[in-house]
């Protein structure tokens, strides 16, 4: 029993220090310029770590440094989807949509009001609903039970009523199927297929909404332009 | 006796050089028409000093126009052409006689020659020069006789150009004065240069020789350099003055290149030697030589393949390099660096290279500058980009590779050069001033200023573990299922723990109703009933005052009413016992046992 105990033990370290080592090389790769070898190495690292905001960033930062502006938009993203507090990741991504043409804070809303509403994850304002609706069931229970504590009762509820406006608003987002243009040019035509007539160009680090899919095409809507039609789809990155 | 002496070697010596000279007579071509010209050429080798003009027979079918002496000296050996230039005037065979030639006190002559003379080309079958040689007549006479010469042709070894222009000399080798223009390539594609060589060939002297050079349509030219030479051609030495230019297409499509014209004039300047020797007696003539026209089919270059780096050169053999003026420098000050494409050819018309931007450098380009210049009969360009480039910030830093591309004629194909990265290091600014502005936006703070924008570093590290509140997301639905069972449990709590206590009370009165005896054991149940069931408390409420309660708790009017009756029944029970009609304790307890039925099913 030890043994297997021990042996679990010294694997787990050595998974560990891998991941370790690993990072460290690719900001060695970084730190001399060889941003295509560091590039590797994190998305290797993105395999065991698949949900981590960091990885997600120095892959980022690895585009960005190549010049693929779209790409490092798509993975700033991501990360910013996972960590919306962090500072350097938000940004990086104001950075690299602002390469493109794009604002990260749509216009005429204040900075303020959208880090309030972006204060949290997704997964964390369902977290917060759960946590509130416990609080919720909790004062009810007590209300019911010792017809005690019923203004906080109440508050609670008028808390949780808005957190599930909040919730809802996140999720109406997180359901829109955003993309980035990562080709230096992305041509939007008439109907799924070269041969419609293209309509527009779209260059690179563009943001998109993707309502449908067909073959190798996506129909997308530019949101800043407010332009519909089809996209190839080696030419976007899915967020 | 010295001075007999010396008269008599001189006499020797010239008794000796008298024997040495000879004197030909040629013409250029033996058939011609009467709009052709023909050259009578007379030779006289060895004779120097004063010399007489040759005697020429009379020549009734010629009218002579144009007359010409050269002179020359090789090694000693002098030799003296005069050259006539005679019109025909009649058709049929002419025959020019022995010329004459007497130089000191000898008479030298040469052969008749024969001439046919046609009244069109049709009738000539092919002309042939043909020659005659005289030697002093105590030597005796050499029949004139026509040398047919096989058609020369240039060494195969020679480039294009060279072989074209020595080829066309060769098939005009009949003639004193020539111009010919040939080019490098008939077929170039856009932007490739291509030269364009104009010789003007000659035999014999002339001056005052204006040039005017060839005109051009849909394509550029510009001088590329002039040069002499030489060529033997059919046994003669020819000279040629070459001009050279430099062709470039713009456009894909036809282009013409006009014809070149030399105006020049035979015989002698009035101010040359031989005018002076034979006292201006020369016939001068101006003449015109021009080179042939021809057109140009300039190729578009191909689509496929070309490179974003592709600025519209077009040739074999660039070289490319890149140049920092300097590799250390301080934060806000000036880099300039330089690139240089060097290569054949004209690289004015290409485009400007695109220098890529710079993360953390403001790039101010200069004007590109070329040059080109002419060796060997070659040109060759360079031009030279230069940007400065201002690091906002110190680090190390490096210069990416500049990629810049051709298409090259012989291959087909785009080719790419790219310079080499350079590192630069960029140490922290010293200056103590208000320094540089980038444009960015204005410094918050006093003394700080904002020198640009770049992404912020790596993460060094994995992210945090994810917060509580991510957990709690991640178990959503063991969530639901807990808030499921507390909601339950509180409702049945409190709905349930209600329904029993009501339960509970019922049945208690309803135990205590069956057990009473008197009128009081029952008024006691019911009020007790009352006061735990709907918290309505008798013993303090006047009748009226109850009923109200008990409609307040739902109660309908006529288990009120019923109520009502069995309460003034137990009052009159109770307060007046044995007043007629009252009812017995049993008669009144199941009376209550059927109002307070009534009441546990109505009350809410």
């Amino acid at each position: 029993m030890k043994r297997i105990l021990l042996t679990v033990l010294l694997l787990g370290f050595a998974a560990a220090s891998w991941g370790q080592t690993a990072l460290q090389q690719a900001e060695g790769y970084y730190r001399e310029g060889k941003f295509s070898a560091a590039l590797g190495l994190y998305e290797k690292e993105l395999k065991n770590t698949p949900n981590d905001p960091y990885v997600y960033y120095n892959i980022g930062n690895c585009y960005f440094k190549m010049g693929s502006k779209g790409l490092a938009a798509a993975n700033y993203y991501r990360a910013f989807k996972l960590a919306p507090r962090d500072s350097d990741i938000r940004h990086n991504l104001t950075l690299a949509l602002a390469a493109g043409g794009e604002r990260l804070v749509p216009a005429g809303v204040p900075e303020v009001l959208h880090k309030a509403f972006f204060y949290l994850s997704y997964q964390e304002v369902q977290g917060l609903t759960f946590l509130l609706l416990w609080l919720f069931c909790a004062l009810g229970s007590v209300w019911l039970l010792k017809r005690k504590f019923k203004r906080v009762f109440l508050t609670s509820a008028v808390i949780l009523l808005l957190c599930g406006g909040w919730l809802y608003a996140r999720y109406t987002l997180e359901q829109a199927r955003l993309a980035v243009v990562a080709a230096p040019v992305a041509e939007v035509r008439s109907g799924p297929g070269a041969n419609f007539p293209a309509s527009a160009s779209v260059p690179q680090g563009h943001l998109l909404t993707v309502q449908d899919t067909k073959d190798d095409w996506y129909e997308v809507i530019v949101k800043s332009q407010g332009l519909k039609g089809w996209v190839e789809k080696n030419a976007v990155e899915q967020i | 006796m010295k001075k007999f002496l010396l008269s008599f070697v001189l006499l020797t010596l010239a008794v000796w050089a008298g024997a040495q000279v000879s004197v030909t007579a040629r013409v250029d071509k033996t058939n011609l028409t009467l709009d052709d010209e023909l050259t009578l050429t007379v030779e006289v080798n060895g004779a120097s000093g004063n010399m007489v003009m040759p005697q020429l027979p009379s020549l009734p079918a010629f009218n002579v126009y144009s007359r010409e002496v050269q002179r020359t000296s090789i090694n000693g050996k002098t030799s003296t052409v005069f050259r006539y230039t005679m019109l025909p005037r009649f058709v049929g065979n002419a025959t020019i006689g022995a010329i004459q030639f007497t130089y000191n006190g000898k008479t030298y002559k040469t052969d008749p020659i024969s001439v046919s003379i046609y009244r069109n080309a049709q009738g000539i079958s092919q002309s042939r020069p043909a020659s005659s040689s005289a030697k002093a007549v105590s030597s005796g006479n050499y029949d004139s006789a026509a040398v047919k010469r096989p058609r020369e042709t240039a060494d195969p070894n020679l480039p294009p150009l060279e072989r074209d222009l020595a080829n066309q000399a060769y098939a005009r080798g009949d003639e004193n004065y020539f111009l010919v223009a040939a080019v490098s390539d008939k077929n170039p594609y856009v932007n490739e240069a291509v030269t364009l060589a104009v010789r003007f060939y000659y035999n014999r002297p002339f001056y005052d020789a204006p040039y005017q050079k060839p005109t051009v349509s849909n394509i550029f030219m510009e001088d590329a350099g002039s040069s002499q030479g030489t060529q033997s051609i059919g046994g003669n030495l020819y000279r040629y003055e070459e001009q050279r230019y430099l062709l470039t297409g713009a456009t894909p499509g036809q282009a013409t290149i006009g014809p070149a014209t030399v105006r020049y004039m035979t015989g002698s300047s009035p101010l040359s030697v031989v005018d002076r020797l034979f006292g201006g007696a020369i016939v001068n003539q101006e003449q015109t030589a021009q080179s042939a026209p021809f057109t140009l089919t300039v190729r578009a270059l191909p689509a496929n393949g070309k490179p974003g780096s592709f600025y519209g050169a077009v040739g074999t053999g660039f070289t490319m390099s890149a140049q920092a003026d300097r590799t250390r420098v301080e934060a806000g000050e000036a880099v300039t660096l330089t690139v240089t494409v060097k290569g054949p050819g004209n690289l004015k018309s290409t485009a400007d290279l695109q220098f890529p931007a710079l993360d953390g450098f403001k790039m101010y380009p200069a004007q590109a500058v070329s040059d080109s210049s002419v060796a060997n009969g070659r040109i060759s360009s360079t031009k030279v980009f230069k940007t400065v480039l201002v690091p906002a910030a110190s680090g190390i830093y490096t210069i990416p590779a500049v990629k810049w591309s051709y298409f090259d004629p012989s291959s087909r194909t785009y080719k790419t050069l790219q310079t080499e990265p350079i590192s630069l290091t960029v140490s922290p600014s010293t200056k103590t001033d208000t320094g540089f502005d980038f444009g960015a936006a204005a410094a918050a703070a006093a003394g700080i200023q904002t020198l640009g924008q770049d992404i912020a570093y790596l993460k060094t590290d994995h992210a945090p573990a994810p917060s509580v509140l991510v957990t709690m997301s991640t178990w959503r639905m063991l969530n639901w299922i807990l808030l499921a069972v507390l909601a339950a449990s509180v409702l049945f709590a409190s709905v349930g723990r209600k329904s029993l206590a009501s339960k509970r009370v019922y049945t208690s009165a309803k135990s205590r109703l069956k057990k009473a005896f008197s009128p009081e054991a029952v008024s006691e149940a019911v009020s007790d009933y009352l006061q735990q069931r709907m918290h309505i408390s008798t013993g303090s409420l006047p009748l009226k005052a109850i009923l109200a309660a008990l409609a307040k708790h739902g109660i309908t009017p006529a288990t009120v009413e019923a109520f009502s009756l069995l309460w003034q029944r137990l009052d009159v029970a109770r307060f007046a016992p044995g007043t007629p009609g009252t009812l017995s304790a049993q008669e009144l307890a199941h009376q209550a046992l059927d109002i307070l039925k009534l009441l546990e099913e109505e009350a809410q």
